[in-house]
């Protein structure tokens, strides 16, 4: 998992092929110290961190619907299309990272 | 790595109990099976209420009135799945029908929410459990408990301090601080509703509420509280949640009324999945969690062995709950 490319204040890291990417779900990926979510939704790909803003429990173990994905825990959710959460007892937002699509792999800028 | 917090979920999915497709499939919402449900939940309300009508000027309305609060205290079931937002697939509806039957059983619920999810996290830990039921250590007790004496008392402290405007210590731990505005609106609004149908069942001699509702509910309860205690009361205080929880096996009519949850240690496993596939989470985990058979009168019978030996929930059988 190579940096790409610099762009701005970040660079470019390459972090999944996307045929591992689970169609319609949301998927577990490491990368370094990071835990991340990567979610096939109906407007592309996304990327946010892994846990919930809440209680800390992983979210690629939630449900995931649409852009919204719910914690497994408390279903405090986050519209991942921007990290703001839309159901208590979510109440901070997740982080999520620009990320494109580059020779059959998604990227995500850090 | 940053590390998730530990929960049940992230358990059975490390012992080999559940894969993650299986947790894709049990997670699975929808719309109908609920609205299904809702339907045929209004027409047993409809046929209690009948029951009630038809029974007036006799003694034969008490038993009347009592059927009816047993349905109607069973919304607490129902807005305990809202809660969980597994009832329906639309989230909005969740929060509509959740606010409704909190509003029926007197159950603000945002503040229901953020303190259940403080039971989830800390299900069975005396002092962090804000829904923790102490298991009773007389018979005395456990009849008390029953009546709903205590529960009315706290429900109705609670509402009375949040249209005050303040939380207890042990809120002020589950309910975020931005939140807390919402708390006492919540419990404003709804006491306000409360008064302007009191003051219109005065005003216009309507006490329709009072025999359908008012007392059917207060002659309901009891039978909530005997359900809530089959969850986990007498289960041992201790985090592992194979042990600290029931699951009771109920007949269809409860099971109708309770919207699955007897399948309690299956829903405290993983919370997301809804009422309707708990059965199916059910078969792929009833060898690991406790599941008591005979009902709900085979776990009052559990816990009332343990009142009549002195014995507590705890893993050595001595361990007794603090509160």
């Amino acid at each position: 998992m190579g940096v790409r490319a610099m762009s701005g204040k970040g660079a470019w890291h390459d972090l999944i092929a996307l045929d591992e990417i689970e169609e319609g779900w949301v998927t577990r990926v490491d990368l370094g110290a990071r835990r991340l979510a990567v979610y096939h939704t109906p407007s592309g790909f996304h990327v946010s961190l892994a846990l919930c803003t809440h209680g800390g429990a992983d979210l690629c173990d939630g449900y995931f619907d649409g852009h919204v994905i719910e914690c497994p825990l408390h279903q405090g959710a986050f519209d991942v299309r921007d990290g703001r959460p839309i159901s208590a007892p979510a109440t901070r937002a997740l982080k999520v990272f620009p990320c494109r699509e580059e020779d059959g792999r998604l990227q995500i800028m850090l | 790595m940053t590390n998730a917090i530990i929960t049940p979920l992230t358990q059975a999915l490390a012992e080999g109990k559940l894969s993650r497709g299986d947790l894709k499939s049990l997670m699975q919402r929808s719309n109908r099976p609920a609205l299904l449900r809702l339907v045929v939940w209004v027409g047993v309300l409809g046929l209690t209420s009948t029951l009630i009508a038809i029974s007036f000027n006799s003694l034969w309305i008490w038993p009347a009135m009592f059927v009816q609060g047993i349905v109607l205290v069973h919304h607490f079931s129902l807005q305990h799945e809202c809660v969980h937002y597994s009832v329906f697939r639309t989230r909005w509806l969740n929060n509509v029908v959740g606010y409704i039957c909190g509003f029926i059983i007197m159950l603000p619920h945002k503040h229901f929410r953020y303190e259940h999810c403080d039971h989830h996290t800390y299900t069975q830990l005396p002092g962090d459990d804000p829904e923790l039921i102490p298991t009773p250590e007389t018979i005395g007790q456990y009849l008390f408990y029953l009546t709903a004496i205590p529960y009315w008392r706290t429900k109705f402290t609670e509402l009375f301090r949040h249209v005050a405007g303040r939380l207890s210590a042990q809120e002020k731990r589950f309910v975020p601080r931005v939140e807390q505005g919402a708390i006492f609106r919540e419990a404003r609004i709804m006491a306000g509703l409360y008064a302007l149908i009191l003051a219109a069942m005065v005003t216009f001699s309507w006490w329709g509420p009072l025999w359908y509702w008012f007392i059917p509910l207060l002659l309901g309860e009891p039978v909530m509280r005997f359900v809530r205690m089959t969850e986990h009361v007498g289960r041992p205080l201790v985090a592992q949640m194979h042990e600290n929880t029931r699951t009771n096996l109920v007949s269809l009519p409860w099971k109708f009324l309770c919207w699955n949850m007897n399948y309690h240690a299956e829903h405290h496993y993983v919370s997301s999945v809804p009422f309707h596939a708990l059965p199916r989470l059910h078969d792929m985990l009833k060898t690991h969690i406790h599941v008591q058979s005979g009902g709900y009168f085979g776990a009052h019978r559990d816990i009332l062995r343990q009142v009549l030996t002195h014995r507590g929930p705890g893993l050595d059988g001595g361990a007794r709950d603090e509160r």
